[in-house]
């Protein structure tokens, strides 16, 4: 005879974000760098972008920074990407 | 689970009320601690609450986002193996790590080794059976181990922490299963920790994101200053977080024979943190040597001088001071994650 036991995980808060649609062709297209300020997170952020727009026909509009890595980003920095970006490059581990 | 609803998983089947079975239905889940729990049946669950409403809403915990109901706190606390008795104790302690500043996300998603912890106060200490004594951090002592279990368990299963999903600490450390100590305010010389923050409440709940305990111990000396000088020397360290993240607290646990020595000599809390504040430092130039990337205040930056001594931390009241455990001469510091801030918060009903 089974024994019915409560779940520990609660209700969710928060509606689970989803990401953005990746748009099909780079070509003309803004890329922004956001960098989370891991160390040397902006080297490859600005590396990888490079690559990316060299190969694809993107060009790289804005590169912003993170105060901390530890800390969520500013929502003016993120309205600054959303205006002046169509993709956004970030996140790099330690 | 993927794809479910919240309302799908709200119970679960346990075929088999045994250690084992338990393990295995969680383990299918990706619940747990990796220790014994205790199964959150619906008697046990009612005895916890204690007639508190279900439904009311204590915190969100991120990375999940999941809300800390009373009911889901009460489902953790059994698990944990709390008695009834210290529920109010975990449902402060969840509520003060919801607080803004304190900056749960981080402190759940960082690759830092970062734990919770929970510091009790006032009357509930004797009252629940939390001990302040010796041996605080444990182990030994149900009320102790079982609320600061209660806490991950919530950290976990409410917050979604597991390691390598929603938890990247790079190595995690023993804290992360239980974390909390008691203030021993009956051997303490000063005034109870809460009061010294302005909370003048009977019982309260301090919580710390901090590192692991770091022992201090001095046999010999009979004077503050000599005992403080190691406490500083133990926190004067370029691996602790405290070093570039100069906004960071630093919790000083003194034990009760070198809290009565220092405050024989008159000293005050206060002077404890001045002296502290003073003596933990290191020339500017090795400070800037070891972090390119620094989060310092504007006026630590502005020294120039490659050999001026700067703090571990940016203020004196940074070094938050109390005094717990027992005979014998141990103290210890736990230092901060960094960008993070303590709380205290009187003990809900």
């Amino acid at each position: 005879m089974p024994i019915r036991i409560h779940s520990p995980e609660g209700p969710l808060g928060v509606a689970p974000l989803r990401l953005a649609p990746v748009p099909g062709v780079l070509a003309g297209r803004r890329i922004g760098l956001l960098d989370n300020r891991k160390p040397n997170a902006g080297a490859l952020l600005a590396h990888v972008a490079e690559r990316l727009a060299a190969r694809t026909g993107a060009r790289v509009s804005l590169a912003v920074s993170k105060s901390n890595a530890a800390v969520r980003c500013d929502a003016e920095l993120l309205d600054k990407l959303r205006a002046e970006a169509d993709v956004v490059i970030t996140g790099s581990g330690d | 689970m993927p794809g479910e609803t919240p309302a799908e998983v709200d119970f679960l089947a346990l075929e088999d009320e045994t250690a084992e079975g338990l393990f295995r239905l969680f383990e299918q889940r990706g619940w747990g601690d990796g220790l014994p729990l205790v199964a959150p049946t619906e008697d046990r669950v009612t005895a916890m609450l204690a007639g508190r409403d279900p439904d009311g809403e204590v915190a969100v915990l991120p990375p999940r986002f999941g809300t800390a109901t009373n009911h889901a706190i009460a489902v953790n606390a059994v698990l944990a193996g709390c008695p009834p008795e210290v529920f109010p104790v975990v449902t402060t302690a969840l509520r003060a790590l919801a607080e803004p500043d304190v900056n749960l996300q981080g402190v759940q998603a960082t690759t830092h080794p970062v734990a919770p912890l929970v510091i009790v106060h006032g009357d509930v200490v004797s009252r629940s059976g939390f001990n302040p004594g010796l041996g605080t951090f444990g182990p030994g002592n149900r009320a102790n181990a079982t609320v600061g279990r209660a806490v991950r368990l919530a950290l976990l299963h409410v917050g979604g922490a597991y390691p390598g999903r929603g938890d990247q600490s790079t190595q995690g450390q023993p804290a992360k299963y239980s974390y909390c100590i008691a203030e021993n305010a009956q051997e303490s010389p000063w005034e109870v920790y809460p009061r010294s923050r302005g909370i003048d409440a009977p019982s309260a709940v301090t919580v710390h994101c901090g590192a692991g305990p770091h022992n201090f111990h001095d046999m010999e000396s009979k004077s503050a200053a000599p005992i403080l000088d190691k406490g500083a020397s133990a926190f004067t360290s370029l691996g602790s977080n405290n070093a570039c993240i100069s906004e960071g607290e630093c919790f000083v646990i003194l034990c009760p024979e070198h809290a009565a020595t220092i405050a024989a000599e008159g000293w005050t809390r206060r002077d404890v943190q001045s002296f502290l504040f003073e003596r933990a430092r290191l020339p500017a130039r090795v400070f800037r040597e070891a972090f390119e990337i620094r989060r310092w205040r504007p006026w630590m930056e502005a020294v120039s001088a490659d050999d001026a001594l700067l703090p571990m931390t940016d203020h004196p009241d940074n070094f938050r001071v109390l005094v717990a455990g027992g005979a014998g001469k141990h103290s210890c510091i736990v230092p901060s994650w960094g960008v993070t801030r303590s709380r205290t918060l009187p003990l809900d009903d």
